[in-house]
């Protein structure tokens, strides 16, 4: 049976070649290691909210809020209650994930623009806690005075602290446990039912499938996956700032997901990149950057609605 | 105490005016054109910088009138340059571009004008208070509030009573029939997005007499639009109405009892009204209606 | 006992009621026919029925059980499947896509993050099987959104077949179709009935079709069930003769003389 957008394996083969040897070649072409494990993470993330917006057509534009509620909890698991990686991880992805289930049920029969107005509102809910709650998060100066562990596996003691070029490959090993749940959940019934619902929601329902449900379940999984990538971007900067649940972040993560293609799988992954490396780049060269990433969320809109990969492909949907 | 409670009540209905005049412009361009204007802060900014750089030139009462319709006919340019272009696509798509134009106003209003605050000046016997008993209540803020109400008054005698407010109105509960009946949709649909950054220039106009300017205070008022729009309703202007005044209210009683929280209690307010009716407080009637 | 019950559903939109109290009974295994002029509430009535409309008054029962209250996606998974008269398929979606999520659904996977390889074959079986069933069996790869008019409107009853359901509602399945096309529908129509002894309801405005294939025919003019019977008796009926009269009169439509004609043409068999 033919499936529709699925990735070619010399695809899937380069793109898992080109991860592994980051810490390599990055070097070569001007980066740098943590910027490989930036554009990691934020991929990750653009992915996590692309499986709620590429593949369920469901528009989330808080997701930030989940991000930076896996990135608080994850710090501050780590600075009051355990010196652990894993441990603070879990704890992190637990936060986002069962607050974003829970405002999931509360908005789950909302549409189009209003269930984006909705979740831009609520997010920023987090945001404000954050910023005015200063004796837990530290409020606007951000999260400090915790840091990520060394890893133990059984006897050994793998370090992820110092060794840069060790964390990447931690990092890695966390994002390719995520992206296989979810390309394995796209590849299920239940998958199914969510193309389905992005494609036509009525006919989903004629179907027999509780619409609001499945979105529900969408949009609850797609939180637990971002605040897993909330949490490692607390553990790549050992530092967790309010703008990291802020609604600009969350747009940035969209315009991602665009940029790369929202309709493939990896599309967010190489809009992640480009957005990261372009980020780093301009704002190394001037103090207006704003105005050029303003700029290509425009350019973006304008020339490339398709995404980099949507227009490689060249088809065209309807 | 209750000196101090009347104060933060007359200042919550104050702020909430303000709300409500960003909150009907971007209800307006949202209900006819299924755009949520991200850029709406930022053209709160550019009117009130062009206050600021007009205020020498023409005086205050020049300033007031002129910036907004030029703040109008800027956002009627980018409206048909770019935002035309989207209009029946994705909303994601018309979202993304305010949202990068929000990012392009912002610097560019740092980039002209500077990062520091900068104060509209005003007339001076509107900023003095109106008597020593309610020292806090200047006549600049009794006169924000006269002409939002005069504003708002205005807005809702044209969509009831004009041609175009008819057509704007019935344009938004259905916008196919409207084109069939022979109304050019994109002039329409050009004033309506025209006559929403009118009021956020005019508000921007406003608040840099109260507050002074910022190139960042547009988004810090972005949020509380879009919650005053969700309070009152998606797609009902009276709504929007309520909503604005009914958070400028809460948050102000709210910074006499928990000063850290008068911010908050907007978004408590809006999980508690989509709790007890999803649509919001007036979603379910039809416009103006 | 009857598959489907309807007692006395209404439904208004404020002040317009498109469903007055409309009463029905279809008995398993008959393929019945609604009809009646533009805007007499048809579409309306099958909304009632599916669940995608909640009635104002009346209740619906499916099999003996008072379904009124239920949500439209659990009355499919009781058995009851619907086609639009607008086509609504999953057009980025191959056509065997289209019909996997439609056989998975019905198998009750569709909660399941995994599936076995056995139960994956079995899906698979299935909807080369409906696939077959509705004679597009070649275009299995095809992007549904690609595929002509016609094959769409067949997709879509094959969607709703392979939901094994035990009463089908069509709603116009021939509704800008040629004259091929309404042929071959018309016969996937007749098979399903005949052969797989499905119950069906139909809306349907080419009375060619109409006639050729119900059983009963139940017509409604303004909201209300004028008239209710075999073919024979609609044909002879002057009420509903005067509906699409009138309707003609207004607005001359066609279907008026398709009724005429078709009424005529039954008369003679």
């Amino acid at each position: 049976m033919r499936e529709s957008g699925r990735t070619h394996p010399a695809v899937l083969v380069a793109i898992w070649m080109v991860l592994l040897l980051a810490p390599a070649w990055l070097g070569l072409v001007g980066g740098y290691t943590a910027l490989g494990a930036r554009v990691l993470v934020l991929g990750l993330a653009a992915m996590s909210l692309n499986f709620l917006l590429g593949f369920t057509g469901v528009l989330s534009f808080g997701h930030a809020a989940w991000f930076g509620l896996g990135a608080y909890g994850t710090g501050l698991t780590l600075k009051f209650v355990a010196a652990s990686t894993p441990l603070a991880l879990l704890a992190g992805t637990l936060l986002g994930g069962v607050l974003g289930a829970a405002l999931g049920a509360l908005i789950a029969h909302r549409r189009g623009i209003y269930f984006a107005m909705v979740t831009i509102a609520f997010g920023q809910v987090f945001y404000y806690i954050a910023y005015r709650w200063n004796a837990l998060t530290g409020g606007d100066d951000g999260l400090r005075g915790f840091s990520r562990q060394n890893l133990a596996i059984g006897p050994w003691s793998v370090d992820i602290v110092a060794n840069g070029v060790a964390f990447y490959y931690f990092v890695l090993i966390c994002f390719a446990a995520i992206v296989a749940i979810m390309a394995l959940l796209l590849r299920s019934p239940f998958g199914h039912t969510l193309v389905a619902i992005r494609e036509n929601e009525r006919r989903a329902r004629f179907l027999g499938i509780p619409v609001e449900f499945h979105i529900w379940a969408a949009f609850a999984l797609s939180c637990v996956f971002i605040s897993f990538a909330g949490g490692l971007y607390a553990l790549l900067n050992n530092f967790a700032d309010p703008n990291n649940l802020h609604y600009s972040l969350s747009g940035d993560l969209v315009i991602m997901a665009v940029l790369g293609g929202m309709r493939s799988f990896w599309g967010p992954l190489l809009g992640a990149a480009v957005f990261v490396v372009l980020q780093d780049y301009v704002s190394s060269l001037t103090t207006n950057w704003m105005s050029f990433v303003g700029l290509l969320f425009v350019l973006v809109v304008l020339f490339f609605p398709r995404g980099l990969l949507g227009v490689l492909r060249g088809k065209s949907p309807a | 105490m209750l000196q101090l409670l009347l104060f933060n009540v007359t200042n919550g209905l104050i702020i909430g005016a303000f709300y409500v005049l960003m909150a009907l412009g971007l209800s307006l361009i949202l209900n006819l054109s299924g755009v949520i204007n991200f850029a709406h802060g930022g053209f709160l900014v550019l009117g009130g910088y062009l206050a600021y750089t007009l205020t020498p030139f023409l005086g205050f009462w020049g300033a007031l009138i002129v910036a907004p319709l030029l703040t109008a006919a800027i956002g009627m340019a980018i409206e048909q340059t770019l935002i035309r272009r989207l209009y029946g696509r994705d909303p994601l798509y018309s979202l993304l571009l305010t949202f990068g134009l929000a990012y392009i106003f912002e610097d560019v209003t740092r980039y002209v004008w500077g990062a520091q605050g900068l104060p509209v000046t005003i007339p001076a016997f509107l900023g003095r208070p109106v008597s020593p008993a309610f020292f806090f209540i200047t006549y600049y803020r009794l006169f924000m509030v006269a002409v939002a109400a005069a504003v708002v008054l205005f807005l809702f005698l044209l969509l009831r009573h004009s041609r175009v407010g008819v057509r704007i109105r019935a344009g938004t509960l259905d916008l196919e029939t409207v084109s069939t009946l022979g109304v050019n949709v994109g002039r329409l649909r050009a004033f309506n997005f025209a006559l929403g950054i009118f009021l956020a220039g005019l508000s921007g106009v406003l608040a840099g007499g109260q507050l002074g300017l910022d190139p960042t205070m547009g988004a810090g008022l972005l949020m509380p639009s879009f919650i005053a729009i969700i309070i009152g309703g998606v797609g009902s202007l009276p709504g929007t109405l309520v909503g604005g005044l009914l958070i400028g209210v809460a948050s102000g009683v709210t910074a006499v009892f928990f000063p850290s929280a008068s911010e908050a209690v907007m978004y408590v307010l809006m999980a508690l009204v989509l709790l007890a009716r999803p649509r919001g407080l007036m979603g379910e009637e039809g416009l103006l209606t | 006992m009857s598959l489907l019950e309807v007692r006395a559903a209404s439904k208004s939109f404020g002040s317009l009621a498109a469903v007055r109290a409309v009463s029905l009974r279809v008995a398993a295994g008959e393929l019945r026919a609604v009809i009646g002029p533009n805007g007499a509430g048809k579409t309306t009535f099958f909304n009632l029925i599916t669940g995608a409309l909640r009635p104002t008054a009346g209740a619906i029962l499916f099999d003996g059980r008072d379904i009124t209250a239920i949500p439209a996606w659990r009355r499919v998974v009781l058995g009851m499947a619907r086609t639009f008269q607008i086509t609504e398929i999953f057009p980025e979606l191959t056509l065997a896509e289209n019909l996997r999520v439609a056989v998975e659904t019905a198998a009750g996977l569709r909660l399941r993050p995994w599936i076995s390889r056995g139960a994956a074959a079995s899906v698979r079986r299935q909807v080369e099987e409906m696939l077959a069933l509705a004679g597009l069996a070649p275009k299995a790869g095809r992007l549904v959104g690609e595929l002509s008019h016609g094959d769409q409107r067949a997709a879509e009853i094959a969607m709703a077949l392979a939901l094994r359901p035990r009463l089908l509602l069509l709603d116009e399945p021939t509704a800008g179709m040629g004259e091929q096309e309404t042929y071959d529908v018309t016969q996937l129509v007749r098979r399903l009935h005949r052969d797989c002894n499905l119950t069906i309801v139909l809306i349907e405005h080419d009375m060619r079709v109409v006639f050729h294939l119900a059983d009963r025919i139940a017509v409604l003019d303004q909201g209300a069930l004028i008239a209710d019977g075999t073919p024979d008796e609609i044909a002879a009926d002057r009420t509903v003769q005067a509906a699409y009269l009138g309707q003609a009169a207004e607005a001359g439509a066609a279907d008026a003389g398709a009724a005429e004609a078709g009424a005529a043409e039954a008369g003679a068999a």
